[in-house]
């Protein structure tokens, strides 16, 4: 059954469920008591696995972890249109995160390694897909959500072996570590935090060690926020990005490390399918709130820019990265999937989504040399 | 009261008939379409309509903005059903409209009229989950492989009879001048004129034609006053050949329109062709009864292809070679969303009509009707040369490509009906975003 025509009120509900049923520990502040629009943006999680897994069963994407992290009976056939785009802001992320980690070579050294940090990652199948093909011990992937999305991730890697396998910690000797409320996880390669972003702030006194335990703060780093800062007001999404580039990643002591931004958010709120995004996701409880204030490539290229990424910033919206970085023969092989009927619709949809990339060498420009490659889109 | 009529009554609520009678319904579709050709001949007046796709308060409120069946004889261009939630009480309905009314209502196929596209848009599974099994959707699928490819509309006055409506101080429409006619008028929901055109009435001298019908794109309508400027289009209509030429049909110097749901075809360069069609089959993947149903206008030159992976897409010389070959003076087709619910394109020689507002219910874009006025200055007989007339024997001067008038147009344009004011089951529609 198409699930489109189906108000998916199961993900709203199952939000709410999860969030009454779990006593939160105190010491993670707001999040410990989610409001009900909170459990609605928790809730959006699930609309992104059910489309992943949508378009992996139809061949867009291959991704063997997306079964294990789609609520189980979810599983519905997305339009598509839904399919294409869902297609495109995949693949170009990767690409993105591909350049920034470099090409693998069994040879790394230590000297090489490099970090991620993906803000609000929900039930996200990067970090399975990026550590399974690439030696562990050269990348430290943390993703950050709140308790209750990470809390079911957890649970889905405890029951899949398959998931243990790609994070390497299969094995009895494993360095593995579970927390008693089993939302958090930390190993050597992959850490899970169930944090509020709103609670990380540049005037925190807390240790840091405390809030993002496993962080290394000498280490290359790229944040990715897929639709996740949208959500929070202009100015906290603003205090979590400054977390980063003014706190945890600048020191006096040592020099200033390179720190990569990946945003893929909507965009263009102010016409009339901009106009109307806005007031449908309204009736679903579902506010962006710094989509007016970043509503261009332009806005975004601003604030990557005014937000401490200043050695360079680009954009593009997804109908340009589908013609501009998808290849001829993938295009047609894409294309070939399903009979995408409606061009119009597709360009409509696709010019509201866009990718904005940002970064500051640091001492090494070397780390972000691959972004300066990729085609950016010069329009507003 | 028939069951017809309770039926009609029934889904006109948006409730659905039983399947026994969706089965009866059907098998006498069946048999009036059968009977129809691939291209139905229709008389002015009459209300052009584009993609439906299952929005079915959105066909009521386009029943209200453009008058109630009979009372309004309908073209309805295809694709009825899919993507919105109620494909099922609106193709239904505007079956019942047609085995009642069979004069006042014209249906011919969409590309969503198919087995193959239905499974994958939404119309396959509605029927499934409405009616619990697919029974149904056979039902309508065997229905849509009777419907007609194309129709002609014929007798339609190249001049329109302005609204009476008064106008608000909005109006952009300006005042004629002597001797002209009005060509196009665009009305709100509410009725009101918000742009007409207007161009220098035919004179039975012959000035030379620099024919600039082209009238101004929608989207200025939303533009400063005054910029539609000068309310005369420039040049005349042409001589007048198509008349000229056919002394039978005196009065009637408007060109045929013709109604496909896509566009042209490579294959098919005369109406007749199109009618030489085996249509009672499943759409195919290739070929003219593909194109007819898929094809786009395109800024190009002559054919090329499309993005849509079936059908072509063609240029304006290509549009203007077949309106003249065939007489026509217009070709009106759906098929792709236009923001601003209609695009006329070519200097007018085609136009695209799109009648789902808020597409998706998402989209956010407005829809439209166009309506063609019935020319009575020859006392109301039609000429019925079913689009065969002004066909030359192939030697075509270059200034004779536009040798006759389009049609008089009336475009009413309409929002999405706000369902919960309406009485209607106001289930909230929920639109696929990425999150």
């Amino acid at each position: 059954m198409a699930a489109p025509q189906i108000p998916n009120l199961n993900s709203l509900r199952r939000g709410r469920g999860r969030g009454r049923g779990i006593g939160r520990s105190t010491d993670n502040g707001p999040e410990s008591r989610p409001s009900g629009k909170d459990r609605i943006v928790q809730g959006t999680d699930n609309d992104a696995s059910v489309s992943r897994l949508s378009a992996v069963d139809l061949g867009y994407l291959t991704d063997a972890y997306a079964t294990a992290l789609t609520p189980r009976g979810s599983a519905t056939r997305r339009f598509p249109i839904i399919n294409r785009g869902t297609y495109v802001r995949t693949t170009a992320i990767d690409q993105l995160v591909t350049s920034f980690l470099g090409l693998y070579t069994p040879e790394q050294t230590q000297a090489k390694r490099k970090q991620i940090i993906s803000l609000g990652a929900g039930s996200d199948t990067r970090v399975f897909r990026i550590l399974s093909s690439r030696q562990p011990s050269d990348l430290v992937y943390h993703e950050i959500d709140f308790a209750v999305n990470t809390t079911s991730k957890i649970q889905a890697i405890r029951s899949t072996p398959q998931l243990q396998q790609a994070l390497g910690i299969n094995t009895p000797d494993a360095e593995v570590s579970i927390s008693e409320m089993g939302d958090a996880l930390h190993s050597p390669s992959y850490h899970i935090h169930p944090v509020d972003l709103r609670s990380l702030s540049v005037n925190s006194d807390r240790d840091l060690s405390t809030i993002l335990p496993g962080v290394e703060r000498e280490l290359p780093t790229l944040l990715v926020s897929e639709c996740c800062l949208i959500y929070l007001t202009p100015s906290e999404a603003e205090q979590v990005v400054k977390f980063f580039t003014e706190h945890l990643f600048q020191s006096e002591s040592q020099p200033t490390i390179p720190l990569g931004l990946v945003l893929y958010e909507p965009i263009r709120p102010d016409d009339a399918f901009g106009r109307t995004m806005v007031s449908n996701l309204a009736t679903r409880g579902i506010q962006l709130q710094t989509l007016h204030k970043y509503a261009s490539l332009e806005a975004q290229r601003c604030r990557l820019k005014e937000q401490g990424f200043g050695d360079g910033q680009a954009g593009a919206d997804i109908e340009f990265i589908w013609k501009n970085w998808v290849y001829e023969e993938e295009k047609e092989r894409v294309a070939g999937l399903e009979m995408l009927d409606e061009m119009e619709e597709w360009q409509l949809l696709a010019r509201h989504y866009c990718i904005a990339w940002g970064w500051r060498d640091g001492s090494d420009a070397s780390v972000f040399q691959g972004w300066t490659t990729l085609k950016a889109q010069s329009d507003n | 009261m028939s069951d017809l009529d309770r039926a009609i009554e029934q889904l006109r609520a948006c409730r659905l008939i039983p399947e026994s009678q969706v089965r009866e319904l059907c098998y006498k579709a069946r048999e009036l379409l059968i009977e129809e050709g691939n291209v139905v001949s229709v008389d002015a007046p009459v209300t052009i309509c584009g993609d439906i796709h299952g929005q079915f308060h959105d066909l009521m409120e386009l029943f209200r903005v453009g008058g109630d069946v009979p009372d309004t004889n309908y073209l309805f261009m295809g694709d009825f059903v899919d993507r919105g939630f109620y494909s099922l009480e609106s193709f239904l309905l505007l079956l019942c409209l047609k085995v009642r009314y069979p004069d006042r209502m014209t249906l011919i196929r969409g590309n969503h009229e198919s087995r193959q596209i239905t499974t994958v848009y939404g119309f396959y599974d509605e029927c499934i989950r409405k009616y619990g099994s697919a029974n149904v959707w056979r039902y309508c699928c065997e229905v849509f492989d009777y419907l007609a490819l194309g129709a002609i509309v014929l007798g339609a006055s190249s001049e329109l009879e302005p609204t009476t409506s008064s106008a608000n101080d909005t109006t952009q429409s300006t005042m004629p001048i002597d001797d002209t006619e009005l060509e196009t008028e665009v009305l709100n929901s509410r009725g009101e004129v918000t742009m007409s055109t207007y161009r220098p009435r035919q004179r039975s001298s012959s000035d030379a034609s620099t024919d600039s019908r082209n009238i101004s794109p929608p989207r200025d309508i939303s533009a400063a006053p005054g910029q539609l400027g000068a309310p005369t289009r420039s040049g005349a209509p042409g001589t007048g050949a198509g008349g000229d030429s056919n002394g039978s049909a005196p009065g009637s110097r408007t060109g045929a329109v013709l109604c496909v749901h896509g566009g042209l075809s490579p294959l098919i360069d005369s109406v007749d062709k199109i009618r030489l069609i085996d249509r009672k089959q499943e759409v195919p993947h290739e070929g003219a009864m593909c194109d007819l149903l898929w094809s786009d206008p395109d800024e190009i030159e002559g054919w090329g292809l499309s993005p849509r992976g079936a059908g072509f897409l063609f240029g304006g010389d290509i549009v203007k070679q077949f309106n003249h070959l065939n007489g026509l003076s217009l070709v009106a087709r759906a098929h792709q969303l236009v923001m601003e619910g209609y695009k006329e394109m070519f200097d007018g020689g085609i136009v695209t009509v799109w009648s789902a507002p808020n597409y998706c219910y998402r989209c956010g874009n407005v829809a439209a009707i166009l309506e063609l006025g019935e020319d009575t200055s020859s006392g109301g007989t039609v000429a019925r040369s079913n689009g065969e007339y002004g066909r030359s024997n192939g030697v075509m001067g270059a200034d004779s490509l536009s040798t006759v008038v389009s049609p008089g147009r009336r475009y009413r344009v309409f929002e999405a009906a706000a369902q919960d004011t309406r009485g209607m089951p106001a289930k909230k529609p929920v639109a696929d975003y990425f999150l």
